[in-house]
């Protein structure tokens, strides 16, 4: 991976890694769909797609398969796909947004702003998918304006204090959230918000993707619209200025958004940690730093990601492990490598 | 017709007077050096003009238009700024960094395409650079980005052009690379440079008018000539300085304490007197 940040990129390469990337995506959604602890064969999933079109009843023979694939599989898989560039691409507008390349939604206190909101909607409002997003949302903001604004305060080393804020409001919304377990009612509210909080994609049902992806699709197309702009903002304020961005309006879209999607991937599927972070790094060393082909990348590369490693939490065990203890098992170390290859730069 | 008039521009950084009432102005194919010495305000001058910080009284006009009826966008199409540096975090290949130049021009949503990337490399390839465009700005010289800087700047091809130091941290060679650059620009465009220096000599010889700054206040203004005297240099940087004018009859900016004895005359009497 090393070698490709030194080749001369031509427009051809950047066309042949896009593709080398699509059809990953397509290899590793097909491959998905296909195991599990049900498994199901390429005739009888194709069978049951036939038969759901052509509108036919379904045989005993295939019942199984027909509940697996079009109530199971087909949505958890989409939700991880969706989740996963929602992610990657938050992941790669704050980086560029903050100059920094250590931060991700989790770092800045995003997730944990999101999961506390999410948290206080189902103690307070109970199960509404509506309330929970929106509450989701409002506490993310709240989280990632205090981060900044506590860095900004401070003016020293901005990487690092931007780093520094984000884990202290990290810290004060997961406490916020353990004292929402403490309060919530033994009975009812605790499992459900234990549950919750447990991040995944194994409940996930047709309801939950038609609340979340039309928000995240629709987020990520206006980030991708906005893409280039990150790259002068990425420059700097006054540089940026000077090359006419409207620095304030278009951070407070960036936020906005970048927020927006997480928070709606958080309300739905908990924290999944790391993949905002590693995600935009590796795409970042394949295709280079340039956001107009930066984001795009960085989105298919965030699907493919999180599909691989749901399909792994869910195989390699004969229960399902949580996909965050994945994640983190591979993002930790990643973040450790980033730090050592910078110390040796 | 002036093309930029700077009108009674006051700035307070917090309750300090930083830019106390400074007017000038500069017309079209005309450079016109800032000069004074450190924390008198060039640099705040300078983005004050640009829009960047906003001042408390007075205003900055462009062809009589008064630059705060303008957004950011707007400005932008009227003027290029060229950074004393620039600290990208991300390594952006040299084409795309003066590619930027077209953002003033473009809608939100737009990004560059190919036939503007074509046009930057061409740009790059008319200023001899031609080499540098799919390197990475990190990684080459500093002379190098400066250039690079400016190419940006005139990428961008607005009626105004600024710059901060463009001289700061280069060699002789690259110093007058980049000033012959400015110059002939300039003159091509027929376009506004306001540069701030910090050498009066790179002033002396390469500036139509200057500005002389001193806490704040306008210390000189007028022609080169007319403005770099004795007097007034030695007035800005509290310092004895003379303009020589050498035996093939050119002129020299020198410190006067220069003059008698120079730093190796001096260091060989200290030597002989030890031993």
């Amino acid at each position: 991976m090393k070698k490709l940040v030194g080749v001369k990129m031509t427009k051809t390469s950047e066309q042949k890694l896009f593709l080398l990337v699509i059809i990953l995506l397509l290899a590793a959604f097909l491959f998905s769909l296909t195991v599990g602890r049900y498994g199901l064969g390429w005739f009888n999933i194709l069978e049951v797609i036939k038969l759901k079109i052509t509108d036919q009843s379904i045989p005993d023979h295939l019942t199984s398969d027909d509940i697996v694939f079009w109530s199971v599989r087909l949505p958890r898989l989409l939700m991880a796909l969706f989740v996963g560039s929602a992610l990657a691409v938050s992941g790669t507008v704050f980086q560029g947004l903050f100059r920094n390349p250590l931060v991700s939604p989790d770092i800045l206190g995003v997730s944990a702003g999101a999961s506390f909101g999410a948290g206080m909607a189902i103690l307070l409002v109970g199960n509404s998918a509506f309330a929970i997003q929106i509450s989701a949302f409002g506490f993310g903001l709240v989280a990632v304006v205090l981060a900044y604004q506590l860095a900004r305060h401070c003016r020293t080393d901005t990487i690092t204090v931007l780093v520094l804020a984000g884990v202290i409001v990290s810290a004060l919304f997961t406490a916020g959230l353990s004292f929402l377990k403490y309060v919530a009612d033994p009975y009812e509210e605790l499992p459900a918000l234990v549950f919750w909080t447990m991040g995944g994609f194994s409940t996930i049902a047709w309801k939950d993707v038609a609340m979340t992806v039309p928000v995240v699709l629709i987020g990520i197309l206006i980030l991708y619209l906005l893409r280039w702009k990150l790259d002068i903002m990425a420059l700097g304020d006054e540089e940026a200025l000077s090359l006419g961005v409207k620095v304030n309006k278009m951070r407070l879209i960036y936020i906005a958004i970048a927020t927006l999607i997480v928070a709606s991937s958080v309300a739905t599927c908990g924290t999944i940690g790391w993949v905002g972070l590693v995600v935009p790094h590796m795409a970042r060393l394949i295709i280079g730093p340039g956001h107009n082909h930066l984001l795009p990348f960085a989105a298919i590369l965030g699907a493919v990601f999180i599909i691989l490693m749901d399909t792994l939490a869910r195989t390699i065990s004969g229960g399902e492990i949580p996909i965050g203890i994945i994640t983190s098992f591979i993002g930790a170390p990643f973040l450790g490598y980033l730090l050592w290859k910078q110390g040796k730069d | 017709m002036e093309a930029l008039n700077v009108e009674k521009l006051t700035f307070y950084y917090g309750t300090r007077c930083v830019l106390d009432e400074v007017s000038f102005s500069v017309s079209s194919g005309l450079i016109c050096g800032l000069l004074g010495p450190n924390g008198s305000g060039k640099t705040t001058l300078l983005k004050c003009i640009n829009g960047i910080y906003k001042p408390a009284t007075g205003c900055v006009k462009v062809n009589n238009v008064p630059l705060d009826q303008s957004d950011r966008q707007e400005i932008a199409r009227k003027m290029s700024v060229v950074p004393q540096q620039t600290n990208s975090v991300f390594a952006f290949k040299v084409a795309d960094m003066v590619v930027m130049g077209r953002s003033p021009t473009f809608e939100i949503w737009q990004a560059p395409s190919p036939s503007d990337r074509v046009d930057a490399i061409k740009l790059l390839k008319d200023l001899g650079v031609g080499h540098l465009a799919e390197r990475h700005f990190n990684e080459i010289s500093g002379g190098e980005r400066q250039l690079v800087l400016l190419a940006r700047a005139i990428f961008q091809n607005t009626q105004i052009m600024l710059l901060d130091e463009p001289t700061s941290h280069l060699d002789l060679k690259n110093q007058v690379k980049i000033i012959e650059l400015v110059k002939s620009v300039t003159v091509e465009r027929g376009i506004t440079t306001i540069m701030t220096l910090h050498d009066p000599n790179l002033a002396l010889y390469n500036c139509d008018e200057v500005v002389l700054l001193k806490n704040g206040r306008i210390a000189g203004i007028g022609k080169t000539d007319q403005v770099l005297i004795d007097e007034n240099l030695s007035n800005i940087y509290e310092l004895n300085v003379n303009v020589e004018v050498t035996q093939r009859g050119k002129k020299v900016i020198i410190p006067e304490c220069w003059q008698e004895n120079n730093a190796y005359q001096e260091r060989s009497l200290i030597h002989e007197k030890v031993q």
